[in-house]
């Protein structure tokens, strides 16, 4: 195996744990935070770098080939489309009436 | 009719102040002879609403015609310029239509001056209140009463402003009219240049993204793909493309955006290590607020890739967008403090006016962002069940609990601020 | 050979490291499935359900790399799409009045 091979091996191995630990943040948060707006924040961790490092590993494995660019295509598409539907979440809860949660109040 | 109130107001088309074009009568705006201000466009439409903007105002004694084009761009966009001497022939050709008119006129020519004007250039205009507001302050300034609306009159992209227009204009004291003009037929549209780039641009963007899914050198692909293409340009050019692109300015802006992309990774990178450390912390040390931030982009495409920056970096959420106005969710101080900074909005405007635009203050600076929240709160929460009875989770819990959140309050700020302290000690 | 048969330690190849990092992917799935159960409010639940999606898109994402199988990728871009048309409609129609978009 040469050495280039070996930096992507590494490289692989990297960015799934990196991908694995900020999805795990991102669930943390999800279960500890108070309020639906505090969590839509860690939510958007999950579809960046938790995704992001994912999908990341995944091109690198597959290389230069059709598979390659489509998961690229497919962390785009991520990138465009989870913001919009977080924003969409949290202004439901808006229209809804949710107040936010700041320091004193109960969670919820 | 709906001038006949101010003919009885006393119009006498001999007597009428005609004033010079620039400003005529500003200093009494309840003048018996009005003005008749006359919103333009390039539409189809515009030589038949000249001629009828002619003839009411010469039936009815309107001393003067104030064409007006109202901008959508504000002045200090790049191509602001070309975009303003663009307005400026249309209401020099409107002009010379209305004059000619005049001179047609049967029997001697009507004392009707003509008055053209280009305004709101200096801001950016969202939605039909916006428009309104320029356009009454503009009448009341010149002393007009009577507004003439043009029904192909669509000035953003390809939203239809008449109706919610005329709502508009129906809570201010001018008078509304819309001429009885229709385009010559339904299929020029169609056939125009403009929707022609649309069409193009769209259909080779959706068989790109066909042949990437797809094997690209396979024929069958092509027949489907080409198929698909047709199908989605010819249905969804005219909604998905509200902008026309443009040689110079689409490339650009799709080379800014490239640079933009590792720029917003950084900070995405940036605040999710930030973030992380909150949530990872055993004392869950958040200081949430709802914030308000009046941002400087155009509506549409610039305003959607702001809130979708500001929301993809953890720690900011964009909850609502009102016009210019972004209610933005924060966790932590130290996110609001860089939304605050406004980074993300000079790189949109660098992204789509280019680099002389992106200098511009911050937020704060501005004075156009405000904490909706908490102690520092400087406005009211806009939400009904703010001011209205507070539910019982709003209450602030037990008393225990009230006295932890205190002391974990009181902590928190002493570590805010040694974090501080050091961020000072870095600088 | 490609990256996917390389040896990492002991016998064991990045396509076995890949599969157990989708086995934690999915424990943490699992986790996320704790709010959608009881998240008190419903936009607590589509949110939960939609980082569950997005989880679901990378686990798949990994399986295909994985497993050789370029295929899986499809079906993650087009649950990547419904996963976003279900936020935006379920948070639409629980709004009673105005709606979303």
């Amino acid at each position: 195996m040469d050495a280039l091979e070996t930096a992507r091996v590494a490289l692989v191995v990297g960015f799934t744990l990196l991908g694995l630990f900020f999805t795990f943040v991102s669930m943390t948060g999800v279960l500890r935070l108070p309020d639906v707006y505090s969590r839509a924040h860690t939510a958007s961790q999950a579809d960046t770098l938790g995704a992001g490092f994912g999908l990341a590993a995944v091109a690198l494995t597959i290389g230069w080939e059709a598979a390659g660019v489509k998961s690229v295509l497919l962390l785009f598409f991520i990138f465009v489309t989870n913001p919009t539907a977080a924003h969409a979440i949290a202004r439901a809860a808006f229209e809804e009436g949710t107040v936010p949660w700041t320091e004193g109040d109960e969670r919820r | 009719m709906w001038w006949v109130a101010d003919t009885d107001a006393g119009s006498d088309p001999t007597g009428g102040e005609a004033g010079d074009s620039g400003d005529p009568e500003s200093d009494s705006p309840s003048a018996p002879t009005g003005g008749l201000v006359v919103p333009v466009e390039p539409t189809p439409t515009l030589r038949a609403m000249v001629a009828y903007a002619v003839e009411a105002a010469a039936d009815n004694g309107f001393s003067t015609i104030h064409l007006v084009e109202i901008a959508s761009w504000r002045s200090g966009d790049p191509d602001a310029d070309d975009r303003a001497s663009a307005a400026e022939r249309v209401l020099e050709r409107a002009e010379a239509w209305a004059n000619s008119d005049l001179d047609d006129f049967d029997g001697e020519r009507p004392s009707v001056t003509i008055a053209t004007k280009l305004i709101g250039a200096d801001e950016y205009l969202f939605g039909p209140d916006d428009y309104v507001q320029v356009l009454a302050a503009y009448a009341e300034e010149h002393g007009a009463d009577t507004v003439l609306l043009d029904p192909e009159y669509t000035p953003v992209g390809n939203t239809t402003l008449l109706q919610p227009l005329e709502f508009a204009l129906s809570n201010t004291s001018l008078s509304v009219e819309t001429a009885p003009v229709t385009r010559p037929t339904r299929r020029e549209r169609l056939r125009s240049e403009a929707t022609g780039k649309r069409f193009v641009a769209m259909f080779g963007f959706s068989l790109a993204f066909y042949l990437v899914l797809g094997d690209p050198f396979y024929w069958f692909d092509w027949v489907t793909g080409i198929a698909t293409a047709a199908i989605v340009s010819i249905t969804l050019s005219r909604v998905s493309i509200d902008a026309e692109p443009a040689i110079p300015r689409t490339p650009m802006r799709v080379f800014r955006g490239l640079i933009y992309v590792p720029i917003l990774l950084f900070e995405i990178v940036k605040a999710n290590v930030e973030v992380a450390r909150v949530i990872l912390d055993p004392r869950l040390p958040i200081e949430p607020t709802m914030n308000r931030m009046r941002v400087i982009v155009g509506s549409g495409l610039p305003l959607m890739t702001l809130a979708n920056s500001i929301t993809l970096t953890p720690g900011t959420l964009t909850v609502r967008a009102r016009d210019s106005d972004l209610y933005v969710h924060s966790l932590i101080p130290a996110s609001r403090d860089g939304l605050f900074d406004g980074s993300l909005e000079r790189w949109t405007r660098f992204v789509y006016y280019g680099r002389s635009s992106a200098r511009l203050p911050t937020p704060r600076e501005r004075d156009d962002c405000a904490i909706l929240q908490g102690p520092d709160a400087t406005e009211e929460l806009p939400i009904a069940a703010a001011d209205g009875g507070t539910s019982s989770a709003d209450g602030g819990g037990s008393s225990a609990a009230a006295d932890s959140a205190v002391a974990s309050g009181d902590e928190k700020r002493a570590d805010r601020g040694k974090r501080e302290a050091a961020e000072v000690a870095d600088e | 050979m490609s990256v996917v048969d390389a040896t990492l330690v002991a016998g064991y190849t990045v396509g076995d490291f890949l599969l157990l990092a989708a086995a934690g992917f999915t424990v943490l799935a699992i986790g996320m499935l704790y709010r959608a159960v009881k998240g008190p409010t419903m936009q607590d639940r589509v949110l939960a359900v939609n980082v569950l999606g997005t989880n679901t898109v990378v686990i798949l994402a990994i399986l295909s790399a994985a497993l050789s199988e370029p295929t899986f990728l499809d079906i993650a871009l087009v649950y990547a799409l419904l996963n976003f048309l279900m936020a935006i409609a379920i948070s639409k129609f629980t709004v009673e009045r105005g709606g979303v978009l």
